[in-house]
C-alpha cells in the first residue's frame, strides 16, 4: 500500500435527474459533476486518501443546505461536509459517488456583540478573518491552527481544532458557544447559543470534534476574547531536545502557564533555515514561547521562564526586538511543515499526544525508531500540551522506503498511546487514523461513542467510514460484555 | 411505594456489577454523590435502587508534573484540593460545599464556581471519563492528556446530564498551578447598570480577574467583587488599577483586607447553598438591568433573600426561604418568562416539594430536544437511570 494512495473504486455517475435536482437548489454554477472538475475535490490536505464524489454542491445559505441534504436523504446518498479542505486526517475525503457539501461560500459574519463577547458566523468564514475583523476593537478569536489563514470555522468545529496558543486559552470546544445544525433528514436544530448553559444535554460539546458525522453546521456562535495587555515572546536554543524537553517541564512546574510553547528539533530547524531564510542558529532544538497577560504578570512570567530555560541548559535565550522580528519567529514555526515539504518529496505527519513530562523520553524513542526503520523524522510540535508532530520523511518513488516510513509512523502512534497519551491531538481521526482507534479504545468504548452518532444520524449518512475503525450501523444491539484491558490489568487509569 | 434499596459499592467493578444486576432486574436506579444537589431538576419517578458513590474514593493516578489527576467519582472536591494543594496545584473549580460535593456529582451537575471566569467549570477541565452504562458495561472516553480529539467527546456530554446517561465511575481532570497571591476589590452599592459598566471598564482596561461576582440582598444595590490572582506583584498592580475604575460616577472602590475578602466570598457561598428555594438564571452579561424587574417578585417572596450575579458570564443564583403566604409560583413563572424573553433560561436548583411538582425545573423543551430524547434512548433505552429528573422528563 505504499506509496499509500488509497483510492476508493470509482462508482457510476449519478443520474442526470438527481443532479438537476441539486442544481435546482444551489444553481447550476454551484453544482459540479463533470469528472475532470470532481478531481479537485477527491481529497483534503491528506492527498494520499482519495475518493471521487458523485457531485459537489456549494450552497450559499442554510436553506440551500437543507434542500441539498433532503435530496440526498431521499436518494440514500452519503453526505460529506467540507470547509476549506485543509484537514490532515482525510476527514473531508468524499464518499465515493456521494455528495460533497462544500461550505466555503457561506462566509458571512452575522453578528458581533463585543459587550457580551460573542459573535456568530457562517461556517465558511476563514479562521484568521475573524480575528482580523475584531482587531480594530481589541478583541480576537483564540484558537489559532497553523492553517488559520485558510481553514474555515466550520472545519474547526468539526475537528475541534487546536493551535499553538491553545495551551492557555483552550481549544475550539472551549470557544464555541453554540451552533445551528442541519440533521440528515433536513431538520434544523440549535445547540447552545450566546447565553451560557442552555438546559439539556451538552450537544454543543458533543458536536465540536465530531468530524462532520452528526450534521452540517450552518452557523457558529463563538466566544471572542479581549486582547491581553502584553505579550512577550522568547526563543531559547538548546543542544538537544532532551534539554529543551526538560526546560518545558521546569517552566510549567514553576507555575507559569505560557500562552504557547512550541518546540522544533534540528531537522525542523534546518529546514526552516534553508527554505524560509530565517536566521536561527544551528542548534539541536529550540523552544518558541509566548507569555501574555497583564504587563506586570508578563514581566514576571517571562523572567521566570527565561530562568528555567537557562537552568535546563539553554545555549541562548532571545526576545525579539520588535513586532516584525516576533512575526518572523512565529512565521518560522508555522511554516515548518511547508519547509519540510520542500526538502523532502513526501512526508507523513503524525499528531499523537503524550504527557508533557515524557517529551524528552519519547523523542529519544522516536529517534531510535527512525534509525531502526532507516528514515528521517523531523519534530515540530506543541510542547506545552505534549502534542507531537513527527514528520516522517520519505520519497514516494522509493516504494520500499515509503513502506518503512509508514511502519515507523505507526510505531510512533503506538508509542504515544503506550505513554498514556492519544493518537491525535488536533488533526482528528478522519479516515487516516481510524485504524488506530482500537489502540486507545475498546469495542465498548467505541460502541458508546457510536450511540451518540446514532442519536443524531441513525442512518449514518454523514461522513460514513470516518472516525470508527469498522463501519457500524445504528440498529446494532450491544455486544456481550468484555472486560476493558485496563480493567484486566488491574489499573483503570487512562480516563 | 417502597424506599429504594441503598448500595455503596467500594470498587468500580462492584459498581459495574451492581448496574448489571439492576439491568437484569430492570430496576430504576438513582445516583448520589455528596447529596449537595439533590434538589436540582424535577422530583423524578420512584427508584428501586440508590447507588451512593462515596465508596469510590481512590485516587487512581496523580501526575503532578503533567497537572492531571485521575480519581474515582466519590472523592470529594475538598479531598482532591487538599491532595493537589500539597503540590501547589488546584482544580480551578470552586463549587460550593467542597467538603461534601463529590467529583462525580460535580460532573453530573456541570458544576462551577466564581473562578469559572478564568478556568471554566467541570466541563472545561474534565479530560476523560469512565462511564458505567445502564447495561453494566464500562466505557471510557477522552484521555489523560490535556489535548485529545480521538473519538467523540463523551466527557462533555456527561457534564450536566444529571446521571441520566450512566454512572460516572472515574474522572480525569486538568489541574492548574495555585496562584501565589489573591486579592479582592469591592465596588459597593452599585446599581445594575453600574455593575455592567464596571465589568466592561475592567475588560477594556485589559484586567483579567479570576472571579467577577456581584452580591445583592435586594435588586438595585449590588456589591461587586473582582478577585485578582497570580504573582504577588501582578496582583498588587491589578488591584491598584481596578480601584481606579471606581471613580467618579461608578461609586468608590476599595481593596478588601484578607478577612474582608474571606467574608465576601463566604457570603457568595451562602447565597449558593442556603435557603430552601434556589434558582439559577442565565442571560447575556449586559442584560442585568433588563433582567432585574423579572426577578423582583421572586426575591420579594423570600426571606434571607440573596442574589449572586456572575457578572462576566451572565449567570445569577437566587436563594432564600419562602415567606409564608408568598405567591412563589407566579413569581417563578414571571422570572422564567422574563429570562426567556432575553433568550436565557431559569433552572430550579432546590424548592419545596409542592413548588417542584407544579413548576418544571428546566422550562420548555429546547430546540434540540428530539436529539436529546434519542440520546437517552440509546444510552438508557428503558429509562431506568435517574428517571424523570432531567429536561423534558428524561
Amino acid at each position: 500500500m505504499a506509496p499509500p494512495i488509497r483510492s476508493e473504486a470509482p462508482v457510476a455517475a449519478l443520474p442526470k435527474k438527481l443532479l438537476d435536482r441539486f442544481a435546482a437548489v444551489v444553481g447550476a454554477d454551484n453544482c459540479i459533476f463533470e469528472p475532470e472538475q470532481l478531481v479537485t475535490y477527491e481529497c483534503d490536505a491528506l492527498p494520499h486518501w482519495r475518493a471521487r464524489p458523485g457531485v459537489v454542491v456549494l450552497p450559499k445559505s442554510r436553506d440551500e443546505v437543507v434542500g441539498v441534504v433532503k435530496i440526498a436523504y431521499e436518494a440514500g446518498l452519503p453526505v460529506v461536509p467540507r470547509g476549506s479542505g485543509t484537514g490532515l486526517s482525510g476527514g473531508a475525503m468524499p464518499s465515493a459517488g456521494g455528495v460533497l457539501l462544500g461550505l466555503s461560500r457561506m462566509k458571512r459574519i452575522l453578528d458581533i456583540d463585543l459587550d457580551n463577547q460573542w459573535m456568530s458566523v457562517e461556517p465558511g468564514v476563514v479562521n484568521l478573518d475573524i480575528s482580523k475583523r475584531l482587531a480594530p476593537h481589541g478583541y480576537y478569536y483564540a484558537p489559532d491552527p497553523s492553517s488559520a489563514q485558510i481553514c474555515s470555522i466550520g472545519g474547526n468545529v468539526a475537528e475541534n481544532s487546536g493551535g499553538a496558543h491553545c495551551l492557555k486559552y483552550g481549544f475550539t470546544t472551549h470557544h464555541v458557544l453554540g451552533a445551528e445544525l442541519v440533521l440528515a433528514n433536513g431538520d434544523v436544530i440549535e445547540v447552545g447559543g450566546p447565553v451560557l448553559d442552555t438546559p439539556g444535554y451538552d450537544l454543543r460539546g458533543a458536536l465540536v470534534g465530531s468530524e462532520g458525522t452528526l450534521g452540517v453546521v450552518t452557523r457558529v456562535t463563538i466566544r471572542i476574547c479581549r486582547m491581553p495587555e502584553a505579550t512577550r515572546t522568547l526563543l531559547a536554543t538548546f543542544a538537544s531536545t532532551r534539554e529543551a524537553g526538560n526546560a518545558v517541564s521546569l517552566i510549567i512546574a514553576s507555575g507559569v502557564l505560557p500562552a504557547a510553547i512550541e518546540m522544533m528539533d534540528k531537522a525542523a530547524i534546518d529546514a526552516v533555515r534553508a527554505v524560509m531564510g530565517i536566521d536561527w542558529p544551528e542548534v539541536g532544538a529550540l523552544i518558541l514561547m509566548d507569555v501574555d497577560g497583564t504587563t506586570v504578570e508578563v514581566e514576571l512570567t517571562a523572567a521566570r521562564a527565561e530562568e528555567r530555560c537557562i537552568a535546563a541548559g539553554a545555549l541562548s535565550v532571545r526576545q525579539p526586538k520588535d513586532a516584525a522580528e516576533r512575526d518572523a519567529m512565529w512565521r518560522g514555526r508555522k511554516s515548518a511543515f511547508t519547509a519540510m515539504g520542500r526538502l523532502s518529496p513526501n512526508y507523513i505527519v503524525q499528531d499523537g499526544v503524550i504527557p508533557r513530562s515524557q517529551i524528552a523520553r519519547v523523542l529519544t524513542e522516536i529517534a531510535r525508531l527512525a534509525e531502526h526503520y532507516g528514515v528521517q523524522v523531523a519534530n515540530v510540535f506543541h510542547a506545552g500540551d505534549g502534542n507531537l508532530h513527527p514528520l516522517v520523511l520519505y520519497d514516494a518513488a522509493n516504494t520500499e522506503q515509503a513502506h518503512r516510513a509508514e511502519q515507523c509512523s505507526g510505531e510512533i502512534v503506538r508509542l504515544c498511546v503506550a505513554a498514556g497519551g492519544s493518537i491525535t491531538g488536533e488533526h482528528g481521526v478522519g479516515v487516516d487514523k481510524a485504524a488506530y482507534m482500537g489502540e486507545m479504545f475498546t469495542d465498548a468504548d467505541l460502541e458508546t461513542m457510536h450511540w451518540l452518532r446514532c442519536a443524531f444520524d441513525p442512518l449514518v449518512r454523514f461522513n460514513p467510514g470516518k472516525v470508527f475503525p469498522t463501519p457500524r450501523l445504528c440498529g446494532d444491539l450491544p455486544g456481550k460484555y468484555q472486560a476493558h484491558p485496563a480493567e484486566v490489568a488491574g489499573k483503570i487509569g487512562r480516563g | 411505594m417502597n424506599a429504594p434499596v441503598v448500595h455503596q459499592p467500594e470498587t468500580l467493578d462492584a459498581a459495574r456489577a451492581l448496574l448489571e444486576e439492576c439491568a437484569r432486574g430492570r430496576r430504576r436506579v438513582g445516583f448520589v454523590g455528596g447529596g449537595t444537589a439533590l434538589g436540582l431538576g424535577n422530583p423524578g419517578s420512584p427508584l428501586d435502587v440508590l447507588v451512593h458513590t462515596r465508596g469510590l474514593r481512590r485516587i487512581v493516578d496523580y501526575a503532578a508534573e503533567d497537572q492531571v489527576i485521575v480519581a474515582e467519582a466519590g472523592v470529594t472536591l475538598g479531598e482532591l484540593q487538599a491532595l493537589v494543594g500539597e503540590r501547589g496545584q488546584w482544580l480551578g473549580v470552586d463549587a460550593p460545599n467542597p467538603e461534601r460535593a463529590t467529583l462525580g456529582g460535580l460532573v453530573a451537575v456541570g458544576a462551577f464556581g466564581p473562578r469559572r471566569a478564568r478556568y471554566g467549570g467541570m466541563r472545561e477541565l474534565l479530560l476523560g471519563i469512565t462511564l458505567l452504562r445502564a447495561d453494566g458495561v464500562l466505557a471510557k472516553s477522552g484521555s489523560k492528556v490535556v489535548k485529545n480529539v480521538a473519538g467523540f467527546d463523551l466527557p462533555k456530554l456527561m457534564c450536566g446530564a444529571l446521571g441520566t446517561l450512566g454512572l460516572i465511575g472515574e474522572v480525569t481532570l486538568r489541574l492548574h498551578p495555585r496562584p501565589e497571591a489573591s486579592a479582592t476589590v469591592l465596588f459597593a452599592g452599585l446599581d445594575a447598570t453600574a455593575v455592567v459598566n464596571v465589568v466592561k471598564a475592567s475588560r477594556l482596561a485589559q484586567l483579567e480577574p479570576s472571579s467577577v461576582v456581584a452580591l445583592a440582598a435586594e435588586p438595585g444595590r449590588y456589591h461587586l467583587g473582582l478577585r485578582f490572582e497570580g504573582f504577588s506583584a501582578g496582583v498588587e498592580r491589578d488591584v491598584g488599577r481596578a480601584i481606579e475604575l471606581g471613580s467618579p460616577d461608578q461609586g468608590p472602590a476599595r481593596a478588601l483586607n484578607a478577612e474582608g475578602a474571606v467574608q465576601f466570598w463566604h457570603r457568595h457561598d451562602q447565597v449558593r447553598t442556603r435557603g430552601t428555594l434556589r434558582v439559577r438564571v442565565a442571560v447575556l452579561p449586559s442584560q442585568l438591568p433588563v433582567l432585574e424587574p423579572s426577578l423582583r417578585p421572586l426575591l420579594a417572596g423570600l426571606s434571607g433573600a440573596g442574589l449572586a450575579w456572575y457578572a462576566s458570564l451572565g449567570i445569577g443564583f437566587l436563594s432564600g426561604a419562602p415567606v409564608p403566604g408568598a405567591e412563589l409560583l407566579p413569581a417563578l413563572q414571571a422570572g422564567r418568562a422574563g429570562v426567556r424573553e432575553l433568550g436565557g433560561s431559569l433552572v430550579v436548583e432546590a424548592a419545596p416539594l409542592p413548588l417542584r411538582e407544579s413548576f418544571d425545573a428546566w422550562g420548555p423543551e429546547p430546540s434540540a430536544f428530539s436529539v436529546m430524547r434519542e440520546l437517552k434512548q440509546r444510552f438508557d433505552p428503558e429509562g431506568r437511570l435517574n428517571p424523570g429528573r432531567f429536561v423534558g422528563g428524561l
